[in-house]
């Protein structure tokens, strides 16, 4: 009776609760998160797919991956790079829009809903508009940078070593814009008004109130946000496949791109699982830190 | 910490539970591509009754998305399943963009159709993967070009029957040529003469699919061939002329950069829009071209050589998955390579038939699409190679290395042949 | 944010002003495409380019009824079954779980999040195989059921970890008022508390639903009949073997878009009231 009753101690009830979903992703995601990570292990391509005998090749495929092939590193700093860059842009401009829309003017609503667009696009369309609009003679960008001034010469975005990465990270900024945007959203209306009406009272001004009321108290939605951000766009992989298939000459190619090709373009499933998995490890270890990083908090 | 172990536990088990029963036995069965028939096991025939005779259902898987093809398909299809009682064919549409993907998955899933029509460079991978039969004695193609036939061919056996093919020319802008008084050009000096001579504004005197895949290869490989060099050759003396020469023509002018983000699509649109003045394109472009643009004045003329002509074969192959409705799928295709059927697919769909006897008699009247059929003698098949997609890779890169001028064409080549030499030496 | 001053007219108009210019500029590339859907495909690649077509093309849209074995209101009915599907196990599933992460410091808290957020790293390619044989398994290959069963996937973890930040927030007192009233555990999450986070779980409903909208790859893979695919599948009629139809394509964006714009505008006006009348009053 004791013991039952310590089970349903107020805490441990909560494993109720998640159980249902935990359950359902650890069978429909975690199978594959294995057979994955057994298929890197193997030596697996065209030749051996259909064969019983896999052979276990340990460290190999990864060992090959870092040693010998330049792709695998220049699409690890690509990713990096690229992740970076449209969070920092996509956070800062979708605050902004948060903030601004929260204010109550007459059409604030109905203009923000219209903006949560961009990110209900199918994101195949998405990356083949901008495809269109950021190509060299054709393309509608370099029509009004022309017309602004601020180019005498079309610039070759997409078939420019140095330009395709801009030019992708510039799409998928605008695809994250209304994510971080709504997210906020949601979270400065947790905030209470009184909050603030006790600050104004108390002589702070509108900037320190950001600082010490909004900022603190947004603070687990920014940290949900960028966590999310982060690992949605760590292992983007349509927007460039349709842009740039990685290309030119590799000065786009993703984690998830390359791994796409080196299985299903190249038939070398064992180096493309393993690229995944190290795509997969770089995630995981980001998101342990934003674990400790939270959630220490909140024990305090 | 440990109830979450043990979450984690049950979790697993219930997934395997949930793959393991009914589990197909891809693990357990080797399947070579001798096999015949018989190793038909219970959850490979899930489509047939395969008890000696031809019959039950046949499963096509095709990636054609045009609706004239589409509809061709389906009315052949239609008319077997008409002739006869005792097969029934479905005809399935899986995406280009999927279609190896959709193929690999299929194997290791153990869930593929009977027959499948695929792209001729990717058939010789497959083949070595062992879901192809091996139907060497049950077809005569002893009246198809060499190209073709090739590509399904591995190790002296017959994987596939050739489908239809098409092949590149080149196309030009009549009118524009007029205008810079040029002639057509039919060497590599004349070709650059006349491409700058066109260039002017906004139009580019030349330009071809040059995209760093399957595609852009296809489209480079006529340079290398019209030097005699093979396409595993490319640090050869063929092969560093035929990436000189594409360095040249982005380096004068005459042909736009932008065509390494072209599809052989795009280039036709730029063409027909009249911002390209000569092209390098396939057979399947015309009868687009024809709709869209009647009143434009083009022409086509072969690729301009430097030792030889040539030019690159397309097209699809048949073949029969091994272990599926085998007898099923081979009776079909008897009716469809058949003359009657035959000419009615390429005719519809724009093709050449691959066997010669069908297509020398093809386009009667049609001068653009005959001077096609005679451009067939000269196409070079790409492969036939189980890894030729990773040589397909090196080449792209070789050539957009060298347009985007990342590297110098002998440096790219060497590279190139570096990668090309540790596969085929495999 | 800052006090909920109602503002001056003239600020109001102000305010207006910017926030349409900052539609028309955020939403450029969607008028841009909707213009591309109505020109001709020759006047698509003219050069300078036409902010309005010269020569009207409706063909495009005509176009997206049927294309072979595409039929446009059976695919749409498709996505609406598994977008639907997928976000009601979803919501289902996803709730109880945040608000048990929020509210509860269960033992191994921590690494449940880790769990739902680990499911999210892998790319969606690797993912297919595995599944694939899964399902044809369970015999839910070429049914829609292995589709929504796919795409919840997706939605869950985004869910249980949005949701939570909200549950969160929400004070204790709550739920303590309720047990006052006598409810157990279950009955207060049921009774007061989902109700105080509608708002929070209308968004994630939403955003369950629009993930699957717009999935491709999961819909494409496990559905081989051309009749049982999303709309999204509708795509590939456009981006063939031997490149892109812009004038169809842009067109197809278009017609996939409306619907789910027109859903969201309505639901709008309804999340909206609820987002910014904030969770406590008081």
């Amino acid at each position: 009776m004791n013991r039952v009753k310590k089970f349903f101690k107020y805490d441990n009830v909560g494993i109720f609760f998640v159980l249902p979903a935990l359950l359902y992703m650890i069978i429909f995601v975690g199978y594959p998160i294995i057979s994955n990570f057994i298929l890197s292990f193997q030596d697996v391509t065209v030749k051996t797919l259909l064969s019983d005998v896999k052979e276990f090749v340990g460290l190999r495929n990864y060992i090959e991956l870092f040693k010998q092939d330049n792709i695998l590193t220049t699409s690890l700093w690509n990713t990096l790079i690229f992740t970076v860059a449209c969070l920092v842009f996509q956070f800062i401009i979708g605050f902004a829009l948060a903030v601004f829309f929260n204010k109550k003017f007459a059409i604030s609503k109905p203009i923000r809903g219209l903006l949560m667009m961009p990110w209900m696009i199918p994101i195949t369309v998405t990356g083949l508009i901008f495809k269109f609009m950021f190509g060299t003679d054709v393309g509608i960008i370099n029509y009004f940078l022309k017309g602004l001034g601020l180019i005498t010469e079309n610039i070759d975005w997409l078939t420019n070593t140095a330009t395709a990465m801009p030019a992708v990270i510039f799409a998928n900024i605008w695809i994250g814009i209304p994510f971080n945007m709504i997210l906020i959203s949601t979270g400065l209306s947790t905030i209470p008004t009184e909050l603030y009406e006790s600050a104004s009272i108390d002589g702070a001004n509108k900037f320190q109130a950001f600082r010490k009321i909004t900022l603190p108290l947004l603070r687990p939605t920014i940290e949900t946000v960028l966590i999310l951000g982060f690992i949605y766009t760590f292992k983007v992989y349509d927007l460039v496949y349709v842009m740039t298939s990685g290309g030119p000459v590799n000065s786009t190619q993703m984690l998830s791109t390359y791994s796409y090709k080196l299985s299903f373009e190249m038939f070398k499933y064992s180096k493309g699982a393993a690229v995944a998995n190290i795509l997969f490890v770089i995630l995981f270890f980001v998101s342990l830190f934003y674990l400790k990083f939270t959630y220490s908090e909140e024990e305090a | 910490m440990k109830r979450l172990l043990s979450i984690l536990i049950a979790g697993i088990m219930m997934a395997s539970l949930l793959i393991g029963c009914g589990s197909s036995g891809n693990e357990t069965e080797a399947i070579q591509p001798a096999a015949s028939a018989e190793t038909g096991e219970s959850e490979k025939a899930v489509s047939a009754e395969a008890s000696g005779g031809a019959s039950g259902t046949v499963t096509i898987w095709y990636y054609w998305e045009t609706a004239g093809h589409q509809e061709a398909l389906n009315t052949i299809v239609q008319q077997f399943n008409d002739s006869q009682d005792e097969i029934t064919v479905e005809a399935k549409y899986v995406p280009f963009a999927d279609f190896k993907k959709q193929l690999s998955i299929g194997a290791s899933a153990d869930e593929l159709p009977d027959l499948v029509i695929l792209d001729n460079p990717d058939h010789a991978a497959y083949a070595s993967m062992g879901i192809f039969a091996d139907i060497t004695d049950k077809f005569d193609v002893s009246t198809y070009y060499d190209g073709p036939v090739n590509s399904c061919t591995l190790d002296g056996k017959l994987y596939g029957v050739p489908f239809g093919s098409n092949c590149l020319l080149m196309f030009y802008n009549e009118d524009m040529l007029k205008e810079a008084s040029v002639e057509v050009p039919t060497t590599w000096d004349e070709l650059l003469e006349t491409a700058q001579a066109c260039t002017k504004d906004n139009v580019s005197g030349f330009a071809h699919c040059a995209l760093q895949n399957e595609e852009g290869t296809f489209n480079f490989l006529t340079y290398v061939w019209s030097t005699g060099a093979t396409s595993y050759e490319i640090n050869s003396e063929g092969g560093i002329k035929a990436l000189t020469m594409v360095k040249d023509l982005v380096d004068s002018g005459a042909m736009t950069k932008d065509a390494i983000n072209w599809t052989q699509g795009d280039t036709m649109n730029q063409f027909i829009s009249g911002n390209l003045a000569m092209m390098i394109n396939g057979t399947w472009q015309v009868p687009t071209m024809r709709e869209e643009v009647p009143d434009l004045n083009w022409n086509v003329a072969p690729i301009p050589m430097d030792m030889q002509q040539a030019s690159g074969l397309g097209g699809e192959n048949y073949a029969v998955v091994s272990g599926g409705n085998e007898e099923g799928a081979i009776e079909f295709l008897k009716f469809a390579t058949s003359e009657e059927t035959c000419l009615y697919m390429m005719e519809t769909m724009g093709y050449i038939s691959s066997n010669s006897v069908i297509a020398e008699g093809q386009f009667e009247g049609d001068a653009i699409y005959q001077a096609f059929v005679e451009e067939m003698q000269y196409a070079y098949a790409r492969g036939p190679l189980a890894e030729w997609p990773d040589v397909s890779d090196a080449i792209s890169l070789a050539f957009n290395e060298v347009i985007t001028g990342a590297s110098e064409p002998e440096a790219a080549a060497e590279k190139a042949q570096t990668t090309i030499d540790s596969i085929v030496g495999q | 944010m800052g006090p909920e001053v109602s503002l001056s007219k003239r600020n109001n108009v102000l305010y207006c002003v910017i926030a349409i210019l900052l539609l028309c500029i955020l939403l450029f590339p969607l008028y841009w495409m909707f213009v591309t859907s109505i020109k001709t495909e020759k006047e698509i690649f003219q050069i300078p380019p036409t902010f309005w077509p010269e020569v009207l093309n409706l063909k495009s849209y005509a176009a997206q009824l049927e294309s072979g074995d595409f039929n446009m209101f059976q695919s749409f009915g498709n996505s609406l079954i598994i977008s639907i599907g997928a976000m009601v196990i979803a919501v289902i599933l996803a709730v109880p779980a945040s608000y048990g992460i929020a509210k509860y410091h269960f033992k191994g808290r921590k690494s449940v999040v880790l769990v739902f957020l680990v499911t999210q790293m892998l790319p969606v390619s690797v993912l297919l195989t595995p599944l694939f044989i899964m399902f044809k398994n369970l015999h839910l290959y070429n049914t829609v059921w292995s589709a929504i069963l796919a795409d919840a996937t997706i939605g869950i973890p985004f869910s249980v970890l949005i949701l939570r930040n909200y549950f969160a927030s929400i004070p204790k007192e709550m739920e303590e008022a309720a047990y006052i009233d006598g409810c157990n555990k279950f009955t207060a999450f049921m009774r007061v508390l989902i109700p105080i986070a509608k708002p929070g779980v209308i968004v994630c409903a939403i955003f369950s639903f629009l993930y699957a909208w717009g999935d491709l790859a999961y819909g494409m893979t496990f559905i081989i009949d051309q009749q049982k695919r999303p709309i999204t599948a509708g795509i590939f009629n456009f981006m063939g073997q031997y490149g892109t139809k812009w004038s169809y394509l842009s067109a197809f964006a278009i017609v996939t878009i409306i619907p789910v714009a027109l859903i969201f505008i309505f639901m709008q006006k309804y999340i909206i009231t609820g987002m910014t009348s904030g969770a406590v009053k008081g």
